[in-house]
């Protein structure tokens, strides 16, 4: 690659690492209080209570890479990014580190009250599990937007200066969220059958997911349509994740099909497919919605490994793209 | 009544500026429209002249010594952009160095406040004890002119020489330069040689779309750009640094 990047493999996990457990936990705390905010047979607290239990490990691994990739850390001032914290301007990176330190500490509070197994309504962490839950889902919104506006605040990069970004990265957080959970839940399953109660989250999770990920394609398609239809940065910068040949004579490297492949079809396309295709066979044959355990865990990887190539695409396009002329 | 609306009117006028610009426009009070816009007293700038640049690149190399910039990243370069088919060719040079400029996004979108613009002179520079090294300067720039230092894990590009200039020395680049093709000084003062000199050439700056306002003047300036053999014109940019492809 002939061109210099300085935000890789770290800055990349990180936007996605953060947007899952943000998403993880929105989803959590979403279907938790949807279904009444206790702890009844009759709330999806098994799948809250992973979502939950989730939610602080990716965002703080993420975090971790992100000290990873600073400057000053590599060069071994292990401390120096506690600058980071001795101010509050309207840097997107400064209020992000603000908001994502307070969403740690959220998330961990809300790990916390759903730490143990058995669902005891009425008991003390019941309150807490509903309060954290209160706030948690405006702040996982927060976390999931602000890794897009971080992209999206810099007129010198056109690939990124769009408010798109920020929404096609919630979207892309919370369809992580569910599909980790989903995950989780398939392989914690273990084999046991399919009961009313599993029936009935598994069928909102899918359907939820379908949803989000038809969003994600309305917000694709228009990113690329507002593209391709202005003239000048935009247009040049967008069309390396379009055609091969320019994104091989302009910028030294094939972004194109890394895009359609990964983040399109194996991200997008092929989980929407199947989901549908689940969801329209259970309602047609008026039967419990149920779906093969192995269909289960290839659905939540494939769209989980779309939205990492949706971050790393993004990432490295933005960054080996710039104006055209000087 | 009726004078009541009027002055009502024109105190809105007042309030919208509306009958400030409009008397600048008329070109009765251009002066002072101006000192409104230019807040402050000193800003620094550079005016190179293309036309005097025999991109020999000593500018580049001065510049490297002056600071003990790392293998492999630079302060300052010197473009060559070639165009044209043979016989009708040309080459021009482009140097390059940091705009500091009136609006920098690298400012705007600094976390911990290590890059600001001095208010005494408008220089941007950098806070090697407050930087992170995070790197978000580095994309924000929209001209590149920032990369990380390997050795000190801090963001750098061009300071204009402060410590040189604070002493009444030109910067090395400008000392250094066999054409005399810069030209570095305070742009608000009428009398300097820079200000002269843009008040009386045609001169542009670089990609004047971004908003930033650069204190880097050029004249006679090439600024094609390799995207133009999409129209099949030759046009060929040599960065002469690590990273080839302008961007
Ligand atoms: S040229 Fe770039 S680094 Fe220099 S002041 Fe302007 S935005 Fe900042
Ligand atoms: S690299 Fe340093 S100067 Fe640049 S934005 Fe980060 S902290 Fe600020
Ligand atoms: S002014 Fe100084 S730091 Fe800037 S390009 Fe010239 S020599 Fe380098």
């Amino acid at each position: 690659m002939s061109t210099e990047l300085h935000w890789g493999f770290p800055v990349i996990s990180y936007l996605f690492l953060a947007g899952l457990g943000a998403g993880a936990l929105t989803v959590s705390a979403s279907m938790f209080l949807s279904s009444g905010g206790t702890a009844s047979a009759k709330s999806y607290f098994p799948e809250a209570r992973y979502g939950a239990l989730i939610a602080p490990v990716p965002v703080i691994l993420g975090t971790f890479l992100l000290i990873f990739e600073l400057g000053s850390f590599q060069v071994g001032d292990w401390f120096k990014w506690i600058k980071l914290f001795q101010v509050i301007n309207l840097s997107p990176m400064s209020i992000g580190s603000w908001l994502l330190t307070i969403f740690i500490g959220i998330s961990l509070v809300y790990a916390y009250a759903f730490w143990p197994r058995s669902r005891m309504t009425g008991d003390q962490l019941d309150k807490l599990r509903k309060t954290v839950a209160w706030i948690g889902i405006p702040m996982g919104i927060a976390v999931a937007v602000y890794t897009g506006v971080l992209l999206g605040a810099m007129p010198s990069r056109p690939f990124w200066n769009t408010p798109m970004l920020a929404i096609l990265f919630l979207l892309s957080a919370m369809s992580s969220g569910v599909a980790v959970i989903m995950l989780v839940r398939a392989l914690s399953r273990n084999g046991r059958a399919e009961s009313e109660d599993t029936a009935r989250s598994g069928y909102l999770l899918t359907k939820s997911d379908a949803m989000l990920i038809g969003f994600e394609l309305l917000v694709v398609f228009l990113f690329i349509m507002f593209a391709h239809l202005t003239v000048g940065d935009v247009r040049h910068a967008v069309s390396i994740i379009l055609f091969s040949d320019r994104s091989i004579e302009l910028f030294g490297v094939n972004m194109a099909v890394t895009f359609w492949f990964w983040v399109i079809v194996v991200g997008l396309l092929i989980p929407v497919t199947i989901e549908l295709f689940y969801i329209r066979s259970g309602r047609r044959h008026q039967k419990q919605f149920s779906v093969p355990r192995s269909v289960e865990i290839f659905v939540p990887i494939a769209v989980l490994v779309g939205g990492f190539m949706l971050r790393y695409v993004v990432v490295i396009a933005g960054q080996v793209t710039g104006s055209i002329g000087i | 009544m009726k004078t009541n609306v009027s002055s009502t009117r024109r105190d809105f006028l007042h309030k919208l500026g509306v009958s400030a610009a409009a008397t600048a426009v008329a070109g009765t009070q251009p002066l002072t429209a101006h000192a409104a816009v230019r807040k402050r007293n000193i800003q620094y700038a550079m005016l190179i002249d293309t036309r005097r640049c025999t991109g020999c690149h000593a500018c580049s190399v001065a510049c490297k010594a002056e600071y003990d910039v790392p293998l492999g990243v630079n302060r300052s370069w010197v473009e060559y952009v070639e165009k044209g088919d043979y016989p009708n060719v040309t080459r021009n040079f482009l140097p390059r160095l940091c705009n500091h400029c009136d609006h920098p996004d690298c400012v705007s979108v600094c976390p911990t406040g290590a890059t600001y613009k001095r208010e005494e002179d408008g220089v941007v520079v950098i806070d090697e004890d407050v930087c992170i090294g995070c790197g978000y300067c580095i994309q924000a720039c929209p001209y590149d002119m920032r990369f990380l230092n390997p050795v000190t894990g801090t963001a750098e590009k061009c300071d204009f020489c402060e410590h040189l200039v604070s002493k009444g020395i030109q910067p090395a680049c400008v000392e250094t330069c066999i054409g005399s093709a810069r030209i570095f000084g305070d742009i608000n003062d009428p009398t300097s040689e820079i200000a002269q000199m843009i008040a009386t050439n045609p001169v542009s700056v670089l990609r004047p779309d971004k908003g930033t306002e650069p204190n880097v003047y050029y004249i006679a300036a090439d600024h094609s750009g390799e995207h133009e053999r999409q129209r099949n014109r030759y046009v060929r940019v040599t960065t002469h640094r690590k990273q080839k492809i302008r961007r």
